[in-house]
């Protein structure tokens, strides 16, 4: 069953890198200008491009092979994480995509922990006290939160926390609680969704028959909600997490960008903004592959806190 | 006799409505007590209400006394600390009502830890004893979707009164099993009575006979008869519990009368089929005439419906053959099925359902009223919705609807298992009318041996 | 879900809200373009960042550019794209929905392959590299959003239309000789209209939401054109000199998002 889990993620993956690399590829193959010149400006400075410079540079990536063997060429050198130079910093896309992709890992981790820690509790809480004033509030609060995009969710806090009281740095990165606004910009929206979800979920499960049954063989109401209630109301949740984690990819690029975070997101906007496509192929296969390790992680979670559907 | 339990003109209210109209009775030790009734007649709410489980939407008034304690008005945290140690209640539904996520073992080891304060491994141990008493060994480390409805039975059973309770409330037992399993929860039940009293509401008259002791027939919310259970069963004194014993297929008296011989239309011939590596049925071979009703009888998951979707051509048998007499149309061959609702489209007036049928078929349409009144059908019922319309007649409309087709073949999968026993009488005897006046053959599906044994020609076990 | 968003008789209090909230933007959108006629580019660089007067109810931006004329350009563009996106993504995706689920076998599982290679890239990331294709066309905006919006149709109406193909009412109707567009109409569409109705609201909001997410991040069109994301981000070095021309765009995009929430319903 694991291993199910596994190799269906894996196939993703692949199916991730195919298709990034084949529009990067058609990208590639889109730009305007001689590609060779371009290769070469990029890694050797704007001065010092010769012909016989682009001459080399053609050789090695096969820029002069018919469209098809290119494109072959092209996927091979991905398989190979031979993701090229940036064609604005002339740096290898794979060490700028390595530091990308840990500060990125950071945002995404803070924000589920922050998420979880506010949805939770608050889920449970108006759960248990379903149509109450708690539950009235959170639920006008979420569809608040829910009707904004996550960029300008960053922007409010942005104006509160750093313009208004000086708390947190506005931008950037460097110091100590500069991972403050952005994680809680994206925890925030995911809350917002996932609150509800724990809401329902425990309003579904404490008026199921099994947490009656529980109550009736002599349970207490604490003991009966630890024993039946927390692992019951957490499957589907944790399912919906599978579902949110395109939101939570969609924002770190939104969060990134605005908070210029030096993560996988922001280099992606950064690259296609500025047309470097070695970079954008870099940091969206980063971008892809980070999407199908989070949902990897969910379906395992998944499987360790459900037995249902497990062989015998 | 210790008397237990005792219940003074307790009624049940939602607003001004009445659901449940004062009931007495009394419960003591050894002697089981039994209500019966149909779903829908508010017999639920005595158990809940004895237990302190009724939705706070709902009054209740009377009074109900456990050993001299009245129950009603004490605190809500008195009456929590009676479950499971004194008053313990077995669930309607067992799968539903055990933790899916949880194994057997902990489910019932849970109550000797927190409710007896026994540490976790002697509690584990004794979790493991009491369900190997009840020969549930083999679903220690399962979770319910891993057990069968008999199994989950039982380990709802062990944990419910594992916390020592005497006095077991047990709300529809048997609902959704097969005819042997009931017979074991019966068991069951009895057993428990040597070590204390029994309170069983039920909808099925032979759980009702089978423990004895007193009785109560319930109708709508309220108490048609009351009495010792087998002076009552034997010598019914109101109209209801007349018409409820009459409908049982026990009782039934119609003699069956045999069928002209006729040439078979359906030929099966060393039919077999498998599924899942598991064999349905092998070898099976029979013949359909006009006019005969076969019977088809086993347990769910036995192949019944398979065995419909072979007769009516929409499987290809793995083994053996269907022959036909000569190439029917599909739409000669019908089914009847079990949920009625279920099987008309929604949202639809039933009438342009007729009319869309007529048109596709250039069928004759004046042939409606007649099987309307055939079938004891008001004519303003096919201006309706599927939904708008009871189970019991929406089942004649599909019978009409069948019977505008002119079928050669009616495959009726258990037509009458969600109808109360009297409107699925009606369906029964109105089955065996079109057997004997359309040249069709008919095939019952059922689960109750009894009744296919009252009304086929032929039987067929799986 | 909340079944019946279909005729009005069946909508709740907060769907009414979400309808009304966008009535009133739909009604600003086209009053502005028919009435004010004013010209979203238009530079007046003398009169920039000026605060609503009887003149510029809105205000003019960091260029004197009219808010008015730039916010009704801009509503017409996110309305309209996402009038498109729904419409492709609905027909595109119920028909092949319906398709899978009908047809089973070869063509099933193509098209879940289809659907799941496209599910394995986050949707904003696939629109972005379409996007960065073409930068600023609206053609190309508009086929990516659609690409990724289909599949949620595609997904939910396949599951919903095996259902009611394994279902006896369907088997019935199928037994008595009834032709497949019958057994579409009659049972089919009656049980996937409400999903189909409450994704394309929720389908709305998201391409809305799409279109500002790759404005904000200066890929999707280019300027001078008026869209909301774009001008989030062009206002917003302007915050504290003209924080009403700031919070114009911000505002539409939040009305727009919940107003079609509030549509749709309770999901699932």
């Amino acid at each position: 069953m694991i291993q199910r889990i596994l190799i269906n993620r894996l196939l993703q993956a692949v199916m991730v890198a195919w298709g990034v690399g084949s529009l990067s590829f058609v990208l590639m193959r889109s730009l305007p200008g001689d590609m060779a010149y371009r290769v070469a400006a990029g890694r050797y400075g704007q001065d010092n491009v010769s012909a016989e410079a682009a001459e080399w540079v053609r050789q090695e990536l096969a820029l002069d092979l018919p469209a098809w063997q290119a494109y072959l060429h092209w996927l091979l050198d991905m398989l190979r994480l031979d993701l090229g130079v940036s064609l604005i910093s002339g740096a290898p896309v794979i060490d700028e995509i390595k530091h990308q992709l840990g500060h990125s890992i950071e945002l995404a981790v803070m924000a589920i922990l922050l998420a979880a820690l506010m949805a939770f509790p608050l889920g449970i809480l108006s759960g248990l006290r379903a149509r109450g004033w708690l539950d009235r509030s959170l639920l006008l609060l979420s569809s608040l939160l829910r009707a904004q995009p996550v960029f300008v969710i960053g922007l409010m806090l942005i104006l509160a926390f750093a313009v208004y009281w000086p708390l947190f740095p506005v931008a950037g990165f460097g110091q100590g609680n500069d991972w403050v606004l952005p994680a809680f910009s994206l925890a925030l929206a995911l809350a917002a969704v996932s609150s509800r979800v724990v809401r329902d979920s425990t309003l579904a499960v404490i008026h199921s028959p099994y947490y009656q049954f529980a109550r009736v063989k002599g349970l207490s109401e604490w003991q009966t909600f630890r024993q039946h209630g927390l692992r019951n109301l957490s499957v589907p949740v944790v399912a919906f997490m599978g579902i949110q984690l395109v939101g939570l990819i969609e924002g770190i690029v939104m969060i990134e960008s605005l908070f210029s975070w030096p993560g996988i997101g922001h280099g992606l906007a950064h690259a296609i903004f500025s047309r470097d496509v070695p970079m954008i192929q870099g940091t969206a296969l980063m971008m892809g592959l980070l999407f199908v390790a989070l949902n990897t992680l969910v379906d395992l979670a998944c499987y360790k806190i459900d037995p249902r559907g497990r062989p015998e | 006799m210790i008397e237990l339990l005792e219940v003074k003109s307790l009624s049940v209210h939602a607003g001004d409505q009445c659901l449940l109209e004062p009931l007495s009775c009394t419960l003591t030790a050894a002697r089981p007590l039994t209500i019966l009734g149909q779903t829908g007649a508010g017999k639920s709410l005595l158990a809940q209400a004895i237990m302190g489980l009724l939705p706070q939407t709902l009054r209740v008034e009377g009074e109900v006394r456990l050993n001299g304690r009245s129950l009603l008005t004490l605190p809500m945290q008195e009456r929590r600390a009676l479950w499971g140690r004194v008053l313990a209640m077995l669930p309607q539904e067992p799968w539903h009502a055990l933790d899916p996520v949880m194994r057997s073992r902990r489910q019932v080891s849970e109550v000797h830890q927190f409710v007896l304060g026994l540490e976790q491994e002697a509690a584990d141990q004794q979790a493991e004893l009491d369900l190997q008493h009840l020969g549930l060994a083999d679903a220690l480390e399962k979770i319910p979707s891993q057990l069968s409805g008999g199994m989950a039975q039982r380990v709802a059973f062990v944990a419910a009164t594992a916390a020592g309770g005497s006095l077991l409330l047990a709300d529809e037992p048997t609902k959704g099993l097969d005819y042997g399993r009931r017979d074991q929860v019966v068991q069951l039940l009895q057993r428990q009575l040597t070590q204390g009293a029994l309170l069983t509401i039920t909808h099925d008259i032979d759980v009702a006979r089978q423990l004895g002791g007193d009785l109560i027939v319930m109708r709508r919310g309220q108490v048609m008869e009351q009495g010792e259970a087998e002076a009552l069963l034997a010598d019914p004194q109101s109209e209801y519990t007349r018409e409820l014993l009459a409908a049982d297929p026990s009782c039934w008296t119609a003699p069956k009368q045999s069928p002209q011989v006729m040439e078979p239309l359906i030929r099966v011939e060393g039919l077999s089929q498998q599924r899942g590596g598991k064999m349905l049925f092998e070898g099976l071979s029979f013949e359909l005439c006009p006019h005969q009703i076969t019977g088809i009888v086993g347990d769910s998951g036995c192949g019944k419906s398979t065995l419909g979707d072979l007769l009516l051509g929409n499987l290809q048998p793995q083994a053996g053959r269907v022959t036909y007499q000569r190439p029917f149309a599909r739409h000669q061959l019908l089914k009847l099925y079990q949920d009625p609702p279920a099987a008309f489209a929604p949202g639809v007036p039933l009438q342009q359902l007729l009319k869309d049928l007529v048109r596709l078929h250039d069928l004759d349409a004046s042939r409606i009223p007649a099987l309307l009144e055939r079938l004891h059908l008001n004519p303003q019922l096919l201006t309706r919705c599927s939904h708008e319309v009871s189970g019991g007649e929406l089942q004649r409309i599909a019978l009409l609807r069948a019977l505008l087709m002119r079928p050669v073949l009616l495959f009726a999968d258990e037509p009458t298992s969600r109808l109360d026993p009297m409107t699925g009488q009606q369906i029964i005897e109105l089955l065996v009318e079109v057997a004997r006046d359309y040249a069709c053959a008919v095939v019952l599906v059922s689960h109750d041996p009894v009744l296919v044994d009252k009304t086929c020609h032929q039987i067929i076990r799986l | 879900m909340k079944p019946f968003l279909a005729w009005i008789p069946g909508l709740s209090r907060s769907q009414w809200l979400g309808a009304a909230i966008l009535m009133a933007l739909i009604l600003f959108a086209l009053l502005e373009g028919w009435l004010h006629q004013g010209d979203s580019t238009r530079q007046n660089l003398s009169n920039y960042l000026a605060a609503p007067s009887a003149q510029e109810w809105f205000g003019t931006d960091h260029f004197g550019r009219s808010m008015l004329a730039r916010m009704g350009d801009a509503l017409r563009l996110s309305l309209m794209l996402s009038l498109f996106c729904v419409a492709t993504a609905a027909l595109l995706g119920t028909g092949l929905g319906v398709c899978a689920a009908w047809m089973g076998g070869i063509t099933e599982r193509l098209l879940n392959f289809l659907a799941n290679t496209l599910l394995a890239l986050p949707g904003l990331v696939l629109v972005l590299l379409l996007a960065a294709i073409a930068p600023g066309s609206f053609l190309v905006l508009y086929l990516a959003i659609s690409l990724v919006l289909w599949i949620e149709y595609y997904r939910v109406v396949r599951a919903q239309t095996q259902v009611v193909i394994r279902s006896p009412q369907l088997e019935a109707s199928r037994q008595l000789g009834f032709g497949r567009w019958y057994l579409f109409r009659r049972h089919i569409w009656p049980a996937i209209r409400p999903s189909v109705l409450t994704l394309a609201a929720f389908g709305a909001g998201n391409a809305i939401l799409a279109l500002a997410s790759i404005g904000f991040v200066y890929v999707g069109l280019q300027p001078p054109v008026a869209e909301l994301g774009l001008m989030v981000v062009e206002l917003l070095p302007y915050y504290n000199d003209a924080p009403w021309a700031l919070a114009q765009p911000i505002l539409a995009i939040f009305l727009l998002i919940l107003g079609f929430n509030l549509l749709a319903g309770k999901a699932k």
